[in-house]
């Protein structure tokens, strides 16, 4: 007999990805979408201990519903304190943050993200939201997993415009900056898994996703992405975490679409 | 006996909103006055100045109606929802007119602002360093940040940001008094700093209760009454977004506000019909209600959580 949670859709093994990134008793500041998804994955699971920060200022929130926006009012009842901006990034600023949750428009071969424009500062072709609190997450959190669409204009070797940065141009470069946070530590693409070589902080490839060719993943990248030596297939998530994720935390759909 | 700043918000706008002015909006989010937004774009002001952390379709409704010539913030998207296309035909191809934005970050635009409301001149963040942001500034030049070596020998270089001073400030709140004692509770965002950084300030609330109900609950006041220069009463004044124990996040009104604001056609109709063709906002609620219905509107409505009070009692 199939199971009815044997299968599983891309978001689906993204979000179980990013709760594979989040350490029990981890104190974590996530956005909505998949990155709440995934913390919330990870809280049900291996992480219960995990303290849950939104940027609007909600401080180890347990909500019942699944919020729709990183100010939703579900997140205020039942949390452990309320404040505002400075309260939640004032925590990242400090240097007291375990993980924070990027995304952006470009990432490029340092783990540098654009979330400004793609083309010239002042005559953009295409204008983004802006940072946000991504710099502060980025500057401020001891590591930071990137969610990125997967496309080669949204992965070149230099991006249009440093948002946050990551390694800069490469070993060494990040650590003059005296940030109290040690930069991106993963980057879950629509395509695989992609970490941060310990010394050079280029990005390689980890793993792919099931259905994904290391080909296409290269021919995906503006550079010439490095593989691991011993790249593999991303591990398939368990039936347990997909029928979590579809019946405990999103039941009504609103971020994993239902198939 | 004081004297009561309770008007209309169409009073409050012509009376303290000049062409010009440099204003911060208040709110992350949550508790955003649409009802002092749209006065604002009924009067036609322009060449304003808009300051806030974050920014989402209310900046959008005032940059597409022309009132924008400059944005200091962090952000002008509407978060999971999507893009804001007035912000971007202004950005990208100078419709309705060309426009200037600062670009800091959400926690640096937040300091300037608690640097406005305590009178000092600048805070060194990490925040910015290393980033296009320090490289590019529209109009602030030298002035949008600076970069400067820890004068105390840790070491490390920090980046400046100089204090916000906005000449007048607007912001969505659960409750004031008739003095501008105003009370928040739920997600502060900006507050209290960005309202307590500007020299006047602007409410708009869902309830004007006594002086007294304020006196029962001090903790939860966000400034003292003398900054407030109207008080102005706007039950839902906070829709298409959530104002805490009153109403939640109207998703649907903001997936068509994005949908519709596609195309500067759409958009003129979306705003004829919710802006312009509306007096004020008890015509906007007749609306909503006349729209989409008694319970698509009961059903925004915030069920009763209320908490445990605290003993105030010497």
């Amino acid at each position: 007999m199939t199971n009815e949670y044997d299968d599983f859709t891309l978001q689906e093994l993204m979000a179980v990805s990013a709760a594979r990134e989040i350490k029990d008793g981890e104190k974590v500041i996530i956005g909505t979408g998949l990155p709440l998804l995934g913390a919330f994955l990870a809280q049900k699971t291996h992480a219960p201990n995990m303290i849950a920060i939104y940027e609007s200022g909600a401080i180890d929130c347990k909500p019942v519903v699944t919020p729709l926006s990183v100010a939703d009012a579900v997140l205020v009842p039942g949390a452990a304190m309320q404040g505002g901006l400075m309260e939640a990034l004032g925590l990242v600023h400090k240097g007291e943050l375990d993980v924070g949750f990027l995304g952006g428009a470009q990432i490029d071969k340092y783990g540098n993200l654009n979330a400004h424009v793609i083309g010239d500062y002042y005559k953009p072709k295409v204008r983004f939201a802006g940072s946000g609190g991504s710099n502060d997450i980025g500057a401020g959190c001891k590591r930071t997993i990137v969610m990125m669409l997967h496309q080669k204009q949204r992965f070149p070797e230099k991006v249009d415009f440093v948002t946050t940065p990551g390694y800069f141009g490469g070993a060494g470069q990040r650590d003059k900056m005296g940030f109290p946070g040690g930069g991106p530590s993963v980057v879950v693409s629509t395509m695989g898994i992609l970490r941060f070589h310990r010394e050079t902080k280029e990005m390689y490839l980890e793993s792919y996703y099931p259905g994904v060719t290391i080909e296409q993943i290269i021919a995906s990248t503006g550079w010439n992405l490095m593989i691991a030596d011993d790249v593999k297939e991303t591990e398939h998530p368990s039936p347990e975490l997909i029928r979590i994720l579809r019946e405990e935390i999103d039941p009504t759909g609103v971020f994993l679409k239902k198939q | 006996m004081k004297v009561s700043k309770v008007m209309t918000a169409k009073e409050a706008v012509s009376k303290f909103i000049q062409d010009g002015t440099t204003m911060a909006i208040g709110s992350f989010f949550h508790t955003i006055a649409y009802d002092i937004t749209h006065e604002i774009i009924r009067q036609e002001k322009k060449h304003l100045t808009i300051c806030a952390p974050s920014f989402n379709d209310h900046a959008d409704q005032m940059i597409g109606a022309g009132c924008v010539d400059r944005i200091e913030s962090s952000y002008v998207w509407m978060e999971v929802f999507g893009p804001l296309y007035c912000f971007r035909r202004a950005m990208e191809k100078g419709i309705p007119h060309k426009i200037e934005m600062e670009d800091y970050t959400n926690f640096a635009m937040t300091v300037r602002l608690l640097a406005g409301s305590l009178g000092i001149p600048y805070v060194p963040v990490h925040s910015m360093k290393g980033s296009d942001m320090i490289n590019y500034s529209s109009w602030r030049g030298e002035n949008k940040v600076k970069l400067l070596q820890d004068p105390f020998g840790s070491g490390v270089a920090h980046a400046l940001v100089p204090a916000l001073n906005p000449d007048i400030g607007y912001i969505h709140a659960q409750r004031s008094d008739e003095e501008g004692n105003f009370q928040m509770w739920g997600i502060l965002g900006d507050a209290p700093f960005s309202m307590r950084a500007c020299k006047n300030v602007i409410v708009s609330v869902e309830e004007v209760v006594s002086r007294d109900v304020i006196g029962r609950d001090p903790n939860r006041t966000v400034l003292p009454g003398y900054k407030v220069v109207a008080v102005v009463e706007a039950p839902f004044g906070s829709h298409p977004k959530n104002c805490q124990g009153y109403y939640g996040v109207d998703r649907d009104f903001i997936f068509k506000y994005i949908r519709e604001s596609q195309t500067e056609e759409g958009w003129k109709k979306f705003m004829d019909e919710w802006v312009f063709g509306v007096a004020d906002r008890t015509e906007y609620l007749k609306k909503y209600i006349d729209t989409f219905g008694m319970k698509k509107f009961m059903d925004l409505r915030a069920k009763d959580m209320s908490s445990s009070s605290v003993n105030y009692g010497y």
